[in-house]
């Protein structure tokens, strides 16, 4: 084999990677560009409603018996899935007794003061979620434990990792159906209403602040699949939020700041960039190639790559 | 049907409204107006529920409308068409009459007023698929006279809707607001600048200056008022 040929193989191990893994970033990306979209609030605690999803995943796969019942392969998936609902309710909890008292209609169009308490705030949940989390599962990494992350299937000469191919089709699909909730229905018609334009959206009888806690509750749920998903390669402490939350910023602002479909391929973008980086940078760089590109692209689009400006029009 | 009383709004130190009375009696058409900052959109506002008033009261077909939620009055019939049109943007038009459908009525008679809509302003038919913040600024303001239609009001409500558009364009909204009116049975609230249009239709006017009504009567009176001629209408 050629030196080409050998380059040429591990440039497409390094794509099918980086589309694999993006696929689950741009999952979790769209949670948090969900919640900046629909209420202009920046949940600085995104990052630990995703460990709270690899946390409820792994819970429900071990201690719930799911992955005893439902086996090694198709419990995983469903523990991750199972993450959504779980916090979703946390995050409807969190926004009807706390994040509510400070955005929503009131809050929107007030500068200053109403963002210090908001960016107050959602930094506040962010640290309790994290030693909360610390008291309640411990600092040990843990993962859940599925022959398919160290497994893969062979397609001529490049291996496919099948936890993370699982994880792609799953992220995928869950995203197609939240795309669709939001086009089709018209409780998804409603909260992009309320996004655009919410005083408007209230003239319509529109329950805008119930918009923004079904938004909160999506964003954070959505953000916690793709974390229950990705626990299944990957190991856990209560403080990973931190690490994901930067790469999720930078996917949501890549894509463009209040689109919902860019933040898809902003944290698809993410994905292929770090694992392409891989082909040329020692592995401890992947974060630094992901910032150099970010402000490539902020540098030629300052409106992201879906350039719709994050002012109202 | 609506019945506004001594209504005080203020924002912060200062008096937008300051006991102000108004009443809209079923099937009326009734005209506010007034020079810039009157207090004309406060006085929707505080209609809408997005002021909360200082004092008085609003009560509207039985409901003391203080009491109800913002997100329900227009479950209750009140369509509000905002200054400035206010369509969703990076909805299509035919979503944003949607959008005004989403009342209880608005939703059971859908059909209906979809075709009625389509019939008073044909280029929102032709123009359904289209994102509304790409339409010129008159066809957005029939969208969002649409929008307010299509929640099947009894009270029409409509903030300036003649602001900013060509004479042409804001005459052929005028006679579609009359239009509505005589041949739908709306009960219409108006606001305008344009004192002589709004005071040519309407049953009953109001003029209101820095936050007070300052004078009231039937079309032909105030027509006749010689303050109004000189003040407004420039005769
Ligand atoms: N959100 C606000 N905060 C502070 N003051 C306000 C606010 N909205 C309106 N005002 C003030 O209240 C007064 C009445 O304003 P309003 O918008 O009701 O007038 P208007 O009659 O609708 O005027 P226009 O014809 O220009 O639309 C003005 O002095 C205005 O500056
Ligand atoms: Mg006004």
């Amino acid at each position: 084999m050629s030196a080409f040929e050998l380059f040429a193989i591990d440039f497409l191990q390094a794509l099918v990677a980086g589309l694999l893994v993006g696929g689950t970033y741009a999952l979790m990306c769209v949670g948090l560009g969900m919640i900046f979209g629909v209420m202009r609030v920046v949940n600085f605690a995104q990052g630990d409603f995703f460990m709270l999803g690899m946390y409820a995943a792994y819970y429900v796969a071990t201690a719930l018996g799911v992955m005893a019942v439902l086996g090694p392969y198709v419990g995983p998936v469903i523990a991750g899935l199972a993450a959504g609902p779980v916090v979703f309710a946390v995050g409807w909890v969190l926004h009807r007794f706390l994040v509510g008292r400070v955005t929503g209609v009131a809050a929107v169009g007030t500068e200053g003061e109403g963002h210090y308490a908001q960016i107050i705030l959602t930094l506040g949940i962010a640290l309790v979620l994290q030693n909360g989390g610390l008291i309640l599962f411990g600092s040990l990494p843990l993962s859940i434990p599925t022959p398919m992350s160290r497994a893969s299937w062979e397609i001529g000469e490049l291996l496919v990792n099948q936890a993370r191919t699982v994880s792609f089709g799953v992220a995928i699909v869950v995203a197609l159906l939240l795309y669709l909730f939001l086009k089709r229905t018209p409780l998804g018609k409603s909260m992009r209403a309320a996004a655009d334009n919410p005083e408007a959206a209230l003239y319509m009888g529109i329950d805008v602040d119930r918009s923004h806690r079904t938004a909160f509750a999506l964003g954070c749920g959505v953000t916690a699949i793709a974390g229950g998903l990705i626990a299944s390669s990957q190991s856990f402490q209560p403080y990973i939020g931190f690490d994901f939350v930067i790469t999720m910023y930078a996917g949501v602002v890549l894509g463009g700041l209040g689109s919902i479909l860019g933040a898809f391929w902003g944290g698809m973008t993410i994905g292929l960039v770090q694992q392409m980086s891989t082909l040329v940078l020692p592995f401890q760089l992947q974060n630094t190639a992901i910032f150099v590109v970010f402000l490539l692209i902020i540098f030629l689009r300052p409106h992201g790559m879906f350039g719709r400006s994050a002012d109202r029009t | 049907m609506l019945k506004i009383e001594s209504l005080d709004v203020a924002y912060g130190g200062l008096r937008a409204l300051d006991g102000v009375d108004i009443e809209v009696a079923q099937g009326q058409f009734v005209a506010v107006v007034g020079p810039n900052g009157a207090g004309k959109t406060t006085l929707f506002r505080a209609i809408s529920g997005t002021v909360t008033p200082r004092g008085g009261s609003i009560s509207y077909d039985g409901h003391d409308l203080l009491a109800v939620p913002a997100a329900r009055r227009p479950h209750l019939g009140i369509a509000h068409v905002p200054e400035g049109r206010q369509v969703f943007p990076s909805m299509t038009v035919l979503e944003n009459l949607e959008m005004g459908a989403y009342t209880e009525a608005g939703r059971r008679r859908w059909r209906d007023t979809r075709e009625v809509v389509f019939q008073l302003f044909p280029v929102l038919q032709e123009r359904q698929g289209q994102l509304a913040g790409t339409l010129s600024g008159g066809e957005q303001q029939m969208l969002a006279i649409g929008r307010g239609l299509a929640s099947a009001p009894k009270l029409l409500m409509l903030d300036e809707p003649s602001m900013g558009l060509a004479p042409a364009v804001a005459d052929t909204i005028f006679d579609r607001i009359q239009q509505i009116h005589r041949e739908h049975g709306v009960t219409v609230l108006l606001v305008e600048q344009r004192v002589a249009e709004a005071l040519e239709s309407c049953d009953l006017g109001y003029v209101l200056e820095t936050g007070r009504v300052v004078m009231q009567g039937s079309h032909d009176a105030l027509i006749a008022d010689e303050r109004v001629r000189k003040a407004y209408l420039g005769l």
